[in-house]
């Protein structure tokens, strides 16, 4: 258990450095535009006092981007280390590290990718602070209904005949693809520069698939390595 | 003198429930603290003062922008 913990934590100490360097800029620049809007609506002045509890206050939330990394890490690499224990026997590959790759790859598909393009990351100045529940309930469902959408789609996979294997693969697609339509649009109107909030989501991708590959790479050694699940040879007296 | 033969049983370790139930609480915790608190763990001990101070909701700020949770 302790191998799957650490191995996510890894990961994700890598994906909350990774944001640091390539996603940063972006919060950077958004928030500035939300300082610019505090400044013009009169609710902040432009002193400065403002700029050095500014920076203090934004060091503190820089820092806190690579401990929310472990925190997250060591959670998905929870629930990774679940799926990988009870699939590691059917997932393609001889090596461990190929083996929990493409695992990697399966749930950075299913729960990360897809809920994305429904869902989007948004920078700061985007997102109305009234329905952030509503908005954190549809991203959760629909990571949910993706995520047991192939558990599901795997059992028909493992009933079919080898030729007729691909009926679970089109099924899945063509699920998801209702879910996606059937979901609601994200409630909130994007008001920030367009060019920021691309630039941004790819920088978010990049980093979280960071995360996912260093994630796989780091568990399959480990599990190689040591080899949790490896048979104990009994001899009886 | 009787030839001995050896006998080897090849026990599988099966995925221990307890660690899975350990894993899935750490999984939903974890997830819960960087992704949705807006001030409910801290509201155990700190009580409604929390909901206005969010001090998770504001160290994990930019990891819940950038890893794609909703924010603000």
């Amino acid at each position: 258990m302790g191998i799957v913990l650490l191995a996510g934590c890894f990961a994700g100490i890598i994906h909350g450095t990774a944001n640091l360097a390539i996603v940063e800029p972006y919060l950077d620049d958004a928030i500035g535009i939300e300082n610019q809007n505090l400044f013009a609506s009169g609710e902040e002045k432009d002193t400065p006092e403002f700029w050095v509890e500014y920076s203090a206050y934004r060091n503190w939330q820089k820092g806190g981007q690579v401990l929310a990394g472990a925190i997250l890490g060591t959670s998905i690499g929870a629930l990774f280390g679940i799926i990988f224990a009870y699939s590691r026997s059917i997932l393609p590959g001889t090596h461990n590290v190929k083996k929990a790759l493409v695992l990697a790859g399966i749930m950075w598909l299913a729960i990360y990718f897809i809920p994305f393009l429904k869902y989007p990351a948004n920078p700061p100045t985007v997102g109305d602070p009234e329905t952030v529940v509503l908005r954190g309930i549809f991203y959760l469902s629909f990571i949910a209904i993706s995520g047991f959408g192939v558990i599901g789609f795997y059992q028909l996979y493992k009933k079919l005949e080898k030729s007729k294997k691909i009926v679970a693969f089109i099924g899945y697609a063509a699920f998801i693809t209702a879910i996606f339509v059937v979901m609601p649009q994200n409630p909130d109107e994007v008001t920030a520069p367009m060019e920021l909030v691309y630039g941004f989501r790819a920088m978010s991708v990049i980093a979280v698939s960071i995360y996912w590959i260093s994630l796989g790479v780091i568990l399959g050694i480990f599990w190689q390595k040591i080899q949790p699940d490896k048979p104990i040879p009994m001899r009886p007296y | 003198m009787l030839p001995s033969t050896k006998e080897i049983t090849i026990s599988k370790q099966p995925v221990p429930i307890f660690a899975v139930i350990l894993l899935a609480v750490i999984f939903a915790l974890g997830l819960f603290v960087v992704g949705y608190d807006q001030g409910h763990l801290l509201s155990i001990v700190q009580g409604p003062e929390a909901f206005d101070e969010l001090f998770f909701h504001e160290l994990m700020h930019d990891m819940r922008h950038a890893a794609g949770f909703p924010c603000h």
